[in-house]
């Protein structure tokens, strides 16, 4: 077992019909670290957390994910893998077809918690993001602000040991974003390591974490500064 | 809570046809299964009569008794190898017989009719025939034997013809179901791709995704199939009170319904059964890298 989480070496990715988003990005992810990844819009960052939550294999270099190689290891193990993960997508990726309180609760169903605990845990977080009065409702009928609120509270249910947040304040005021910062370090203190893909200024100037930067198609670490 | 819905299939339009023609083949399935079984069933006693047993006429002389030629037949058939039993058959069975097939206005003199003697063969031993003929000849020129054994392989190969059929269409029938299965399934998992890749996302494994499938085809199944099996047994009903009606022993028929109400019964289980088992090799054979 390997000490990192996530480790990338010499990473690539080329779109069929596209640009080649690294040329060679090479980077780790500590157990209980924070990380903000940022970059201009178009650099990458959403293709760099889909190779991390394994929605997207890389064109070329190697990829670790809990000491363990995802291209090689038997497809039917990759599903272990990702329910150590937890994912906002930048798109929410919500299922319209389930009221909020079983979208929330779907990942700990998918792991075979039984249904009460999982209705129980789901309640109590999304009260916590100021939902607690649409439990029954449909995503469709929210706000996209809402949306994303619930999409945060999917991710985090299951405690995962590594949570991927696309954008995750792109359509929250700036009191909800710092509200659900905190969320996430909340989840972080309880050894949950982050990686927050943003260009919201704000929330990068007023935490101390440190940032991957994708540049020229590399990845640059910017270490932590203290607090200002 | 909502185990089994995670995926929206309730709502899959391409589907909606999915019961409809299960049920229609669990009729039609059914029917034919229990036909072959009725055939089999009925028959048995039928083939194993025309099998076993010949019958003799013995013509009637007007005026004299036709009872020593009977006790003389009689002799003749006790001393002959490989038979079991042989009694004339009452005056009054042939009566009753005649009347059913002419009417009682028709008057019939029964000193005419030749006396039917009915032999039972034992089946052990082979008999032979041309001799017992030349026997019977000796006593009475006018004696007939009839031998009913040539119709008999006739028969049988009338009844398998008619088993192989109805078992051909059985088989058909479940087959359709089984492709009509495969084909319904594998159109919902194109339609739903999207939310089986947030479900694989999420940490779902191929078995949690299968099961979702498996659960609605098994529930579609039982109930479309319960629907149809109902109407087939409706269906046997109607048909066996017609064949009553028509002269078939109520007896044969009753004893055979309970194994007719069998196949009814569990064919909605062994078809939802079957669709749960197809829809899962369908999910998991379309899930694979
Ligand atoms: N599925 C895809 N097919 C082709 N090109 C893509 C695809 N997804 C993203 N891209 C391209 O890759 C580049 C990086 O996109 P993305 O990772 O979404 O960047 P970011 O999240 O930083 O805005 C963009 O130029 C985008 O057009
Ligand atoms: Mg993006």
């Amino acid at each position: 077992m390997s000490d990192f989480i996530a480790q990338f070496v010499g990473v690539g990715h080329q779109y069929k019909k596209g640009a080649e988003i690294f040329k060679g990005a090479t980077f780790n992810i500590e157990p209980g670290s924070f990380h903000f990844l940022t970059g201009p819009s178009g650099s990458g960052k959403s293709s760099l957390l889909k190779m991390l939550y394994l929605g997207l294999k890389p064109t070329w270099g190697s990829i670790r994910l809990f000491g363990e190689d995802p291209l090689t290891m038997k497809p039917s193990l990759l599903p272990l893998l990702r329910q150590q993960v937890g994912v906002v997508f930048q798109e929410f990726k919500l299922l319209d077809h389930l009221k909020v309180i079983d979208n929330v609760s779907l990942p700990l169903r998918v792991r075979g918690i039984e249904a009460k605990r999982s209705y129980r845990d789901a309640r109590e977080l999304l009260n916590w993001v100021g939902l607690g009065d649409s439990l029954q409702a449909y995503p469709a009928t929210l706000s996209g602000g809402q949306q994303q609120r619930v999409a945060i509270a999917r991710a985090v249910i299951t405690r995962p040991q590594l949570l991927l947040a696309d954008e995750p304040t792109g359509n929250v005021d700036d009191d909800m974003a710092i509200k659900l910062l905190h969320l996430f370090e909340e989840l972080n203190k309880m050894g949950t390591a982050i990686v927050i893909a943003t260009h919201n200024q704000r929330l990068l100037e007023r935490s101390p974490y440190p940032h991957l930067t994708i540049r020229r198609g590399t990845i640059i670490r910017t270490p932590k500064r203290s607090k200002p | 809570m909502n185990n089994s819905q995670d995926l929206p299939l309730k709502n899959d339009i391409a589907a909606r046809f999915l019961p409809l023609i299960i049920g229609l083949m669990v009729y039609v399935g059914t029917l034919c299964f229990v036909f072959t079984l009725f055939i089999l069933s009925a028959t048995h006693l039928w083939e194993n009569q025309l099998r076993t047993q010949i019958t003799l006429e013995v013509p009637a002389s007007p005026g004299a008794s036709s009872a020593p030629l009977q006790a003389q037949v009689l002799q003749v058939l006790s001393k002959t190898p490989g038979i079991q039993q042989a009694s004339a058959v009452p005056k009054k069975e042939v009566e009753t017989l005649l009347q059913s097939l002419l009417g009682t206005t028709l008057p019939v003199d029964l000193q005419f009719l030749p006396v039917l003697i009915e032999v039972s063969l034992n089946g052990r031993e082979p008999i032979d025939i041309p001799m017992l003929e030349a026997r019977l000849k000796i006593i009475s020129p006018q004696i007939q034997l009839i031998d009913h054994r040539p119709w008999q392989v006739q028969v049988s190969s009338l009844i398998n013809a008619s088993v192989v059929l109805a078992s051909t269409l059985t088989f058909l029938v479940l087959l359709t179901a089984l492709v009509t299965t495969t084909f319904a399934t594998r159109t919902s998992l194109l339609i739903h791709r999207q939310v089986v890749e947030v479900l694989h996302l999420i940490g779902a494994t191929n078995e949690y995704i299968a099961k979702q499938f498996q659960v609605h085809a098994l529930k579609q199944g039982l109930i479309a199939s319960a629907i149809g099996a109902a109407f087939a047994f409706l269906t046997f009903i109607g048909i066996a009170a017609l064949l009553e009606k028509a002269g078939l022993p109520s007896t044969s028929l009753s004893s055979f319904s309970i194994q007719a109400f069998c196949v009814f019964a569990l064919s909605p289980f062994v078809t939802g059964g079957f669709m749960m088992l197809s829809a899962r090799l369908t999910v998991m054979r379309g899930l694979r890298p």
